[in-house]
């Protein structure tokens, strides 16, 4: 009987790193028609509605661009903390607090704003992500409280701040008494920035913030220090570099950019803060980082990528009445085969003789 | 239920008259395509249920006229709603309905970019020429459930799940207990805001809540059965069916239900979009037209309280009742409403007080 | 407050606890054994979508929370097969696993949302519970006795049994228990299996114990308490039971203060909405400013098992 066994390579494999993900998406669009037709759906419709659609009709790229800008912004910002093995999976609520924040700037200063609104809005936006980042940074370094955790609940307290504050002190005093704030006056909205399309600043704001990301990790002694504390962390310590600060950068830069993100969001296609605003992209970016194997030219195909299935499933729904919980379905299989191919990057699959015991 | 034969009838002379003018303008031309955007599932047994079954009425009643009903479901209120309006008119649907508050922003911005589609925005306020708005007067029919509830209560105490307290929610609310306290003066209702749609479970809780604290009726503003099954099972006087019968969740303890029929408004609008003669407006129909319908009453309601409940139905369907009419205390006691005056609708569309009999919420 | 009250108040925490401590109870073993399954809603969504199927079919209450368990086993097996055979990421395996439950029983409860059933009625006759106080003991279903059952077993697994000892091991140091000739990937996996039952069983409590009826997304997040609360308990069953109902009890304290009408009603609800998180992060910051500084988290919490071979 043959068998096959896994032997670690020396090196994670270059071709399996940029394959495996090209081969999750093909096995899903596959594996995917032939289970939805099975189970009597238009199986090979659903696919090619979801995943060819989005990329074939021209007139949705511009919805590809502006789904994919937060994803991305939010997922740079993650997969320079995961490189540092900083595990914030509560991007949604820094994301929030990013966009509350740039919202009490665009309040407060409604109907005398100028040129400088927007920058300020920025600011605050990254402020307030980063500062939300900071506390799950600072219960970490100095009580040893376990990030992942405290992230998430902080997270589910942030939405609850934006209902609140929609509802009582930032409710528009125009809007028939439904909880949300008022719309943000011009100066305190993102330019579009292609006429007769609805992309905003924040897309190639997006790609900036990608690769300046990639060329600061690959480049700088910043981007050295989180890769070799993720990966080693006590040649790290020999090597000088404080496992606290790496944790503090870590949180605060993956902080920040969640935090501008919520402030695009909010300036760009809310233009206002409601209950909606919390859309999940702070989750969503989570699987973006890994898809784009925290490398952040990767996030950028990977946030295409997912807002391909966001973008695609809705035509699936409208063309071939598709449910939205089957493109939920069809996400997670491909983040399953996704995962399940990071494997073959780190291991090799060799055949062997049958053997008695195994053992490494 | 004539009002609702009234309004098949309508729209068969419609569908009857067609052919006539199809054969000038329309016979060679492709069915209307229409498309419905849902905040939930159509499988919510409330209000996403309400508007597909309307879509579905409007297809069976205008047939090849339309095609079949395009229904998205799930779709948040924010970008991604934008996206899918555009996703809509871009695919060749001409008329489209926008089921959810939220969406308001979005459908005004997406309506410039296509001209030549028709949009209704539900419980919006926001239009322009190719946006009309629609809703219905629900707070009729939470009269006809807050007189039952007069009659019915023992203990004078109704509880009120909401999801968040805006106008339409408080409406209800003081429309339910107006029509209670006409019948028992110290009626009062409690509100509780649970600030979510769809958390059976945690409906289901607050209803516990209630009925432990000497609350026997309670109805609800949120979608699904959950609060009158744990009425039913508690045995208290009972509770209200809300967006659809849910007689059988809970056979005893519905009294009645409030029913949305959005199917007469679906028809009407498709139809004048086929006929060319569609224009914006708010519409906001309600027991009369038969876009608010009362279920059947439950068999715990005595003939006297159907008789009660029925004279409020027809007095607002021949316009002899309408709730809202002064004198109307706030919760305080100060008189907010003077004595023969009634509210407009644009002081209904933007109520943030509650009324005399209601214990606020924080 | 009158007795009643206080024992009706206590009734309906009782039933809002109980799912979230068999799911934390679950999810407990699981981060005992060194894994962090963050798919704990997704799989509690296929556990009550299974249930309610069987529910609706058959009518049989017991069979229904027997797939619902069997349910949560094959779908943490998805789980299991990726990150301990694979060894892929536990953070984004769990949250798509989250992902795949959400949208998979909204597809397979297509067409049973309309339909009632009945819940899971008292496992004593209810002579016994007739007067409010053996209400207190006798009043609840087979579900709610499980979970104390469940609490006292996992507790005595953990401390007295040699099993215990071997996934205490593995949870904090998988390679000396490698080294000495336990199988951890084998370990683990009957750990990921047990928080995938227990977390099917907690997803049958929402139509069999809550609200009987089947809607989607039914467990509203609960799930994500039921993973904060394993935190909150530091990994200590008896805590977890503690925990659970001090969560419980938070959750519906807000409900019947609101429908009082009563002083404490002008919290806003946001706030309430928003205490269990903070309190998880209160009780975290607490635990670790104790002398004897430990988490109690195991050593190996969410790392991929990658002996060098």
């Amino acid at each position: 009987m043959m068998q096959f066994r896994l032997e670690k390579r020396r090196e994670p494999s270059k071709v399996m790193l940029y394959a495996t993900p090209v081969a999750a998406v093909v096995l899903t669009m596959i594996v995917g028609a032939i289970i939805f037709s099975a189970i009597g759906y238009d199986g090979v419709g659903a696919v090619r509605e979801i995943f060819l659609t989005p990329l074939t009709n021209a007139f949705k790229w511009q919805d590809l661009g502006v789904k994919a800008a937060p994803l991305i912004i939010v997922g740079v910002g993650l997969s320079i903390a995961y490189r540092a093995n900083v595990w914030n999976i509560g991007a949604e609520g820094q994301y929030i607090m990013g966009g509350l924040a740039a919202t009490w700037v665009a309040l407060a200063t409604h109907g005398m704003g100028g040129w400088w609104t927007l920058p300020v809005m920025m600011l605050a936006g990254v402020a307030g992500g980063a500062a939300y980042a900071a506390i799950p940074a600072l219960l970490r370094t100095r009580l040893n409280v376990n990030e992942i955790l405290t992230s998430l609940m902080l997270t589910y307290a942030s939405v609850q701040l934006i209902y609140y504050l929609v509802r009582a002190p930032w409710k528009d005093p125009m809007g028939m008494g439904f909880p949300q704030t008022r719309r943000f006056a011009s100066e305190a909205l993102l330019p579009n920035i292609l006429p007769g399309t609805i992309v905003h600043a924040g897309v190639p704001i997006a790609v900036i913030v990608a690769l300046v990301a990639w060329f600061i990790m690959s480049r700088s002694v910043f981007g050295y220090q989180m890769r070799v504390v993720g990966a080693a962390p006590h040649a790290a310590r020999y090597g000088g570099f404080s496992e606290n600060k790496t944790i503090w950068l870590a949180l605060l830069v993956s902080g920040a950019l969640a935090g501008l993100a919520g402030m695009l969001e909010v300036a760009g296609p809310f233009q206002r803060m409601v209950p909606g605003f919390p859309t999940n992209y702070g989750f969503t970016a989570i699987i973006v980082a890994f898809l784009g194997r925290l490398n952040p030219l990767g996030v950028i195909f990977a946030g295409i990528v997912m807002a391909i299935t966001f973008v695609g499933g809705e035509v699936a729904q409208t063309t071939i009445g598709l449910s939205s919980s089957a493109t939920g379905v069809f996400q997670a299989m491909m983040l399953f085969f996704l995962l399940a191919g990071d494997i073959l990057v780190r291991y090799r699959l060799k055949r062997v003789a049958p053997q008695g015991e195994a053992r490494a | 239920m004539t009002l609702n034969r009234r309004n098949l009838l309508k729209a068969g002379v419609a569908a009857a008259a067609l052919p006539l003018l199809g054969s000038r303008a329309f016979a060679q031309s492709e069915p209307l395509k229409v498309g419905f955007m849902l905040i939930g599932t159509v499988n919510d047994n409330g209000w996403n249920f309400g508007h597909a079954t309307g879509a579905k009425f409007m297809k069976d009643t205008l047939g090849d006229l339309v095609a079949e009903p395009t229904i998205v479901e799930n779709v948040p209120e924010g970008p991604d709603c934008e996206r899918v309006l555009r996703e809509l008119a871009q695919s060749g649907h001409k008329l489209i309905f926008a089921t959810s508050f939220g969406y308001g922003d979005y459908v005004i911005k997406v309506a410039e970019q296509f001209p030549d589609v028709r949009f209704e925005h539900a419980t919006g306020y926001q239009r322009s020429d190719n946006v009309a708005t629609y809703n219905a007067r629900f707070h009729e029919g939470r009269a006809v459930c807050g007189t039952i509830a007069g009659h019915m209560s023992k203990t004078g105490k109704a509880g009120y799940i909401g999801s968040f307290p805006i106008p339409e929610v408080v409406m209800g609310i003081n429309a339910f207990v107006l029509a209670a306290r006409k019948v028992n003066p110290d009626f009062t209702i409690t509100p509780v805001y649970i600030s979510t749609w769809n958390d059976p479970a945690k409906e289901a809780d607050t209803a516990r809540a209630m009925i432990d604290q000497g609350i026997d009726v309670i109805a609800q503003h949120t979608d699904g059965p959950a609060a009158l099954q744990v009425a039913e099972e508690r045995g208290i006087v009972g509770g209200f069916g809300q967006g659809a019968d849910m007689s059988a969740f809970a056979p005893k303890a519905q009294l009645t239900s409030i029913i949305d029929h959005w199917g007469p408004h679906y028809v009407n609008a498709a139809q004048a979009v086929i006929d060319g003669t569609w224009e914006t407006g708010d519409r906001w129909p309600g027991l009369k037209e038969g876009e608010v319908q009362i279920g059947p009453y439950g068999e715990s309601v005595p003939a006297d309280v159907v008789a009660a409940a029925e004279a409020v139905k027809n007095g607002q369907i021949d316009g002899s009742f309408n709730i809202f009419t002064g004198p109307i205390n706030d919760h305080t006691g100060a008189e907010k409403v003077p004595a023969g005056v009634i509210m407009t609708d644009a002081e209904l569309l933007s109520m943030d007080w509650y009324v005399e009999g209601v214990i606020p919420p924080a | 407050m009158t007795l009643e009250l206080a024992i009706a108040i206590l009734v309906t925490v009782v039933g809002a606890s109980t799912p979230i401590l068999i799911a934390a109870m679950g999810e407990l073993i699981v981060e005992k054994s060194g894994v962090l399954n963050l798919g704990v809603e997704g799989m509690m969504l296929v556990g009550a979508i299974a249930a309610f199927v069987v529910l609706f079919t058959t009518g049989n209450h017991y069979l229904a929370i027997l797939v619902a368990a069997a349910a949560g086993v094959a779908t943490s097996l998805i789980f299991g097969f990726l990150t301990l055979s694979l060894s892929a990421n536990q953070t984004a395996t769990g949250l798509a696993l989250t992902i795949f439950g959400t949208g998979f029983s909204a597809l397979a409860g297509q067409g049973y949302s309309a339909r009632p059933v009945t819940l899971l009625g008292p496992l004593f006759p209810s002579e016994l519970a007739a007067h409010p106080i053996w209400r207190v003991l006798f009043g609840y279903s087979a579900l709610v006795y499980f979970s104390f059952a469940l609490v006292f077993s996992v507790w005595w697994f953990l401390k007295k049994t040699r099993a215990g000892l071997i996934l205490r091991a593995v949870g904090e140091n998988d390679l000396s228990a490698h080294s000495i000739g336990y199988s951890v990937v084998g370990v683990r996996y009957m750990a990921v299996m047990f928080g995938g039952a227990m977390a099917g069983i907690a997803g049958a409590c929402f139509p069999l114990l809550l609200t009987p009826q089947w809607a989607e997304r039914m467990t509203a997040g609960r799930g994500w308490i039921a993973v904060a609360l394993v935190v909150f308990a530091s990994w200590k069953p008896f805590r977890l039971l503690a925990g659970a109902y001090l969560f419980g009890l938070v959750m519906t304290m807000e409900l019947y203060a609101k429908a009082s009408g009563g002083p404490l009603s002008v919290i806003p609800a946001e706030l309430w909405a928003a205490m269990p998180y903070l309190a998880t992060i209160a009780v975290l910051v607490l635990i670790s400013l104790r002398r004897d500084a430990s988490t109690n988290a195991p050593a190996c919490l969410g790392k991929p098992f990658l002996p060098s071979n």
